[in-house]
């Protein structure tokens, strides 16, 4: 493991995963969120848990990057995008679930669904693009005998 | 592809049913403390076919991620694979209990279900899926 790149890796995936859940959920479907006032806490509490949404995010990118660097060990924007895309869907997959639970609209449900799966193909992009193995790894591989 | 769909049938069957034991039977109660954060049984009844079609949605898509970059590894890839998507998916949990008056302790009991749901939903396809062997001529 590249640990230097996979620190910048991780650092761009935190950035970019909270500029686009602020810019989607929070600011583009404010107001399809606020048609269900009953499923979100008052605007005045969210401040106090906010700790708990950027500790989320955290833990939200550290993972998802160490799954880009098993499965795209070599690195690349494309393959990482492709992880990105599939691991948007198998989180689109509760959204779905939740829709047939709690009483959200069917424009929360695409909002939701949409911005997973943009969110994390970008995301793995990101990922894909920085991360790269350490030049030893990559001699190893090479030297490896067939 | 046969060793695909095996994997994935398996894979939902246990979902399935684990989904319903773990949601319907043990938090049942659990939920009944925040009615205000749930549709009516009959109004979850209609919408069941949502509920079948998120959770193949999530096990066509584990299955596709573990085929194309982890197959191979067997049930400890797997395994791997599962806790991988699971604890990123506990960080999407606690983004949504900031936003959610949802209790604490159903955020917990549905993070320690997910991470033991994903680690034998991932040793389950690992078992059965298996790549291809190269053709030899």
């Amino acid at each position: 493991m590249n640990w230097k790149k996979f620190f910048f890796a991780f650092i761009a995936a935190f950035i970019f995963l909270f500029v686009f859940g602020f810019l989607w959920y929070a600011t583009l479907m404010h107001d399809a969120h606020r048609e269900v006032p009953t499923l979100l806490r008052p605007e005045a509490d969210l401040k106090s848990y906010f700790g708990w949404l950027a500790l989320g995010q955290f833990v939200m990118a550290f993972f998802f990057t160490l799954l880009c660097t098993r499965y795209v060990p070599g690195g690349r924007a494309g393959a990482g995008a492709m992880l990105g895309l599939l691991v948007g869907l198998v989180y689109a997959g509760p959204h779905l679930i939740s829709f047939a639970v709690q009483p959200l609209t069917f424009k929360i449900l695409c909002g939701w669904i949409a911005g997973a799966v943009i969110q994390f193909t970008i995301a793995g992009a990101i990922v894909g693009a920085i991360y790269k193995p350490a030049a030893e790894q990559i001699m190893n591989v090479k030297e490896r005998p067939r | 592809m046969k060793r695909f769909i095996l994997a994935f049938i398996a894979a939902y069957i246990f979902l399935f049913v684990w989904g319903w034991l773990f949601n319907g039977v043990l938090l049942k109660d659990v939920y009944a403390e925040t009615p205000n954060l749930w549709r009516s049984q009959s109004e979850m009844a209609s919408l069941f076919h949502w509920i079948i079609i998120g959770q193949a949605l999530v096990v066509f898509s584990f299955v596709m991620i573990y085929a194309s970059g982890f197959a191979g590894g067997g049930i400890s890839a797997g395994i791997r694979l599962g806790l991988l998507l699971e604890i990123a998916a506990i960080g999407m949990r606690l983004g949504f209990y900031a936003l959610q008056p949802i209790p604490g302790k159903l955020i917990l009991y549905g993070s320690i279900g997910g991470v033991i749901e994903m680690i034998i939903v991932g040793a389950m396809v690992g078992a059965i899926y298996k790549p291809a062997s190269p053709r030899t001529s």
